[in-house]
């Protein structure tokens, strides 16, 4: 069989000087990377402990990925003995219809920001089963109004200017909504309110799930996650298996090393979900379902991860946090934004979309559009040596050796 | 399963490994800025160019063709202009390449002769393989030609060894990485030192004559040097001893910013927008005086030069032969 890639290439390129000649794209990318680079600082600078911090993560994902089978299952009893229910999905298509079959049609479902999500296309599964389903993360309900696609990965819409923002909000909502930053958050903070209480599941991802004790580590700022876990009556977590970890305390320290690199001194909420919500208030009688979820459902999805962990090569791309820290020092993210990028980005995503999402061809040309520079090394929490799996993919492409 | 990658990845790995040069330039090309030296071809330390620099003016008229033309075009195959499909196609490549603008060509050629006056005022005595001498092979490694580059070091290696030399000294970073990290689990035996042009001018940096400069200067590391061979501090020692005002651009060192230079092949456009941003955050030091030690980095930076831009954009081989001639 033969594979031609050359005119993927020449869409792709094209694609890049699209993006590279957007002034909106240039002006956010512009701003956010200055923004990152000055709070990282101040941030290391405040809390000095958090390169060591590091290391010791390091370490701990090192160990959580080589054991990633026993941690699955220890993650799974941990999550049942909490009277959760815990499912394994393989691939995408299980993932989606594991998702599918507790929510069943015709409902309507508030979701937080995963991009397990986006690697699943979930939103989208779930609409074409005849539910309503919201993105309750600013950025990313503004893409989802925008049939757009996120720019990066903690910050979504990145590439969409406030007047841009009025715009498709003003459409939406039937009514004047001024480019006002202030009064675009306040609009959809009124709009989701009631979803929130009216929606018959919430979504999540997770940051961390610590094995011992099923504990589901979820980081957010707007806290949005709160409402969309807390008030509907089921809450179903998503999350990709290598970001499990054997016990609570390292959970901690994967969750402070990833926010700290995502910019944060410490975020605004971080979220610690392990069970259904319940009580024994009254005569110490177990119930479930007090004032949060009365259901709560873990689906771990391997979808090409452990396909990456058996590779001594490629096992530490899913040490990957996800802090997004490496996109902001990535030349050719800095001016062409998640267009370097499949549905993960930069040059780590496109290790990603080798593996999980879009496979080898889709990848192809991210991977040859890496500079090799080595500068997201530099700034990778876990030193991810993305330059040498780029080289061992362009290997493989060459030869067609996959 | 077969995979067919853009032409002009075939035409650059076929050229490597037929021709000994990425754009199959003929040995007495590569080697014709050594005549006046008249080097031996054995000794201890193998001044090594690789052709890298020679090979500088030509990129730019390739990534022109590439730019100008749809690259899954028939057009294009037929303009690559490269040798190996000279005789297909019927174009003569030597055209093409004599569309280079002269003095483009005098001034990449000229690096390697005054990287050799440098290292012999410092009193380094060197050999080199002159017409025989092969390219590296490193964009076989950076492109992913990895089993073809098995085959094509050995050459390499047969070539190196004729010298008799133990230590290698490479005018580029990107034969350095490879020579350092790539060769030794090619070639059984590979034990040569390998060093890189700065480390040489940097032990000996205190010989070096003061630099009358125009004004001051700023380095752009280059991501080989910095990151995978960690040489930054020396440049700025090595600048310090002759006299030079140096000025730090807000990316530097291990973090500094990629001129965009490798993508230039498959990405020109693209290619060029970073090496123009980057010209821009060097300024921002206050120099307008750029020095780096790569040959890429050399022209992906003069190509990212603004029109009417008066910035001076010099390899520090360039910058160091000032004090030479003085």
């Amino acid at each position: 069989m033969t594979v031609d890639l050359r005119k993927d290439f020449v869409a792709y390129a094209k694609d890049l000087n699209k993006a590279s000649e957007d002034t909106n794209i240039r002006t956010a990318i512009t701003r956010a990377v200055s923004s990152y680079r000055s709070t990282v600082a101040e941030t290391l600078e405040r809390y000095p402990h958090t390169p060591e911090l590091a290391e010791e993560v390091k370490e701990i994902k090192r160990n959580a990925i080589a054991n990633n089978d026993e941690l699955v299952k220890q993650a799974m009893a941990s999550v049942e003995r909490n009277k959760g229910k815990a499912f394994f999905a393989k691939d995408h298509h299980a993932a989606l219809e594991i998702a599918l079959g507790i929510i069943g049609r015709g409902k309507t479902v508030v979701k937080g920001k995963s991009m397990l999500g986006e690697e699943l296309h979930l939103r989208e599964y779930l609409e074409e089963n005849g539910n309503e389903v919201w993105e309750t993360d600013l950025g990313e309900f503004i893409l989802q109004l925008r049939k757009d696609r996120p720019m990066h990965i903690v910050s979504p819409s990145i590439h969409v200017p406030r007047e841009q923002v009025a715009e498709v909000f003003s459409k939406f909502f039937g009514k004047e909504v001024p480019p006002d930053i202030a009064e675009e958050v306040k609009v959809v903070r009124e709009f989701m309110r009631e979803k929130y209480f009216t929606a018959d599941v919430g979504m999540s991802g997770a940051n961390v799930v610590a094995a011992d004790t099923g504990a589901m580590v979820i980081i957010e700022n707007e806290g949005n996650v709160r409402l969309s876990t807390g008030a509907p009556p089921v809450h179903i977590v998503m999350v990709g298996t290598e970001k499990i970890v054997p016990a609570f305390q390292d959970a901690m320290k994967v969750a402070e090393v990833t926010w700290r690199y995502a910019q944060y001194g410490v975020p605004g909420y971080v979220n610690i979900i392990s069970g259904p919500s319940k009580t024994g208030d009254i005569e110490k009688v177990t119930t479930y379902g007090a004032h949060g979820p009365k259901e709560f459902y873990v689906i771990f999805v391997d979808n090409g991860r452990s396909d990456m962990a058996k590779e001594e090569k490629f096992s530490q791309a899913l040490h990957c946090l996800r802090c997004g820290g490496c996109m902001y020092e990535c030349p050719i993210f800095q001016v062409t934004a998640g267009h370097f990028g499949h549905v993960y980005m930069g040059g780590i995503g496109a290790i990603w979309t080798a593996f999980a999402s879009g496979g080898m061809e889709k990848a192809a040309p991210l991977v040859y559009s890496c500079l090799r520079c080595g500068r997201c090394v530099e700034r990778c929490p876990m030193s991810i040596e993305v330059p040498a799996m780029v080289g061992e993919l362009r290997e493989r492409i060459v030869y067609g050796k996959y | 399963m077969e995979t067919k990658m853009p032409m002009v990845l075939d035409i650059i790995s076929e050229n490597i490994i037929k021709h000994g040069n990425p754009l199959a330039l003929k040995g007495s090309e590569v080697a014709s800025w050594a005549k006046e030296l008249d080097l031996p071809v054995k000794g201890e330390l193998l001044f090594y160019t690789g052709g890298e620099y020679q090979l500088l003016p030509f990129i730019d008229s390739l990534v022109k063709t590439i730019t100008h033309l749809d690259q899954g075009s028939k057009m294009f195959s037929m303009m690559m202009g490269a040798r190996n499909i000279l005789n297909k196609t019927g174009i003569n490549a030597e055209k093409m390449y004599a569309s280079v603008l002269a003095k483009d060509k005098v001034r990449y050629n000229s690096v390697c002769l005054k990287a050799a006056k440098v290292l012999q005022g410092l009193g380094y005595e060197f050999c080199y393989a002159g017409n025989e001498e092969l390219y590296s092979g490193a964009l076989l490694y950076e492109l992913g030609y990895l089993e073809d580059m098995k085959t094509y070091v050995q050459k390499v290696v047969e070539v190196i060894r004729k010298s008799g030399a133990k230590t290698i000294v490479c005018l580029s970073p990107h034969a350095a990485e490879v020579f350092k990290f790539v060769y030794p689990k090619m070639v059984e035996g590979f034990d040569f030192e390998i060093v890189t042009y700065v480390d040489l001018i940097w032990q000996r940096r205190d010989k070096l004559a003061k630099i009358q400069s125009t004004g001051p200067v700023v380095i752009h590391d280059s991501c080989r040097l910095a990151r995978e061979l960690g040489i930054h501090q020396e440049l700025r020692d090595i600048l310090e001893s002759v006299g030079a005002d140096v000025k730090e651009a807000p990316r530097n060192r291990e973090w500094t910013s990629c001129c965009g230079g490798p993508i230039k092949i498959l990405f020109p456009e693209l290619s060029h927008v970073i090496g123009a941003r980057r010209v821009n955050e060097l300024k921002e030091s206050g120099a307008e005086h750029i020095l780096t030690s790569c040959p890429y980095c050399l022209s992906a930076l003069e190509g990212g030069r603004a029109k009417g831009d008066s910035a001076i954009i010099e390899d520090l081989i360039e910058f160091l032969y000032r004090g030479v001639k003085a």
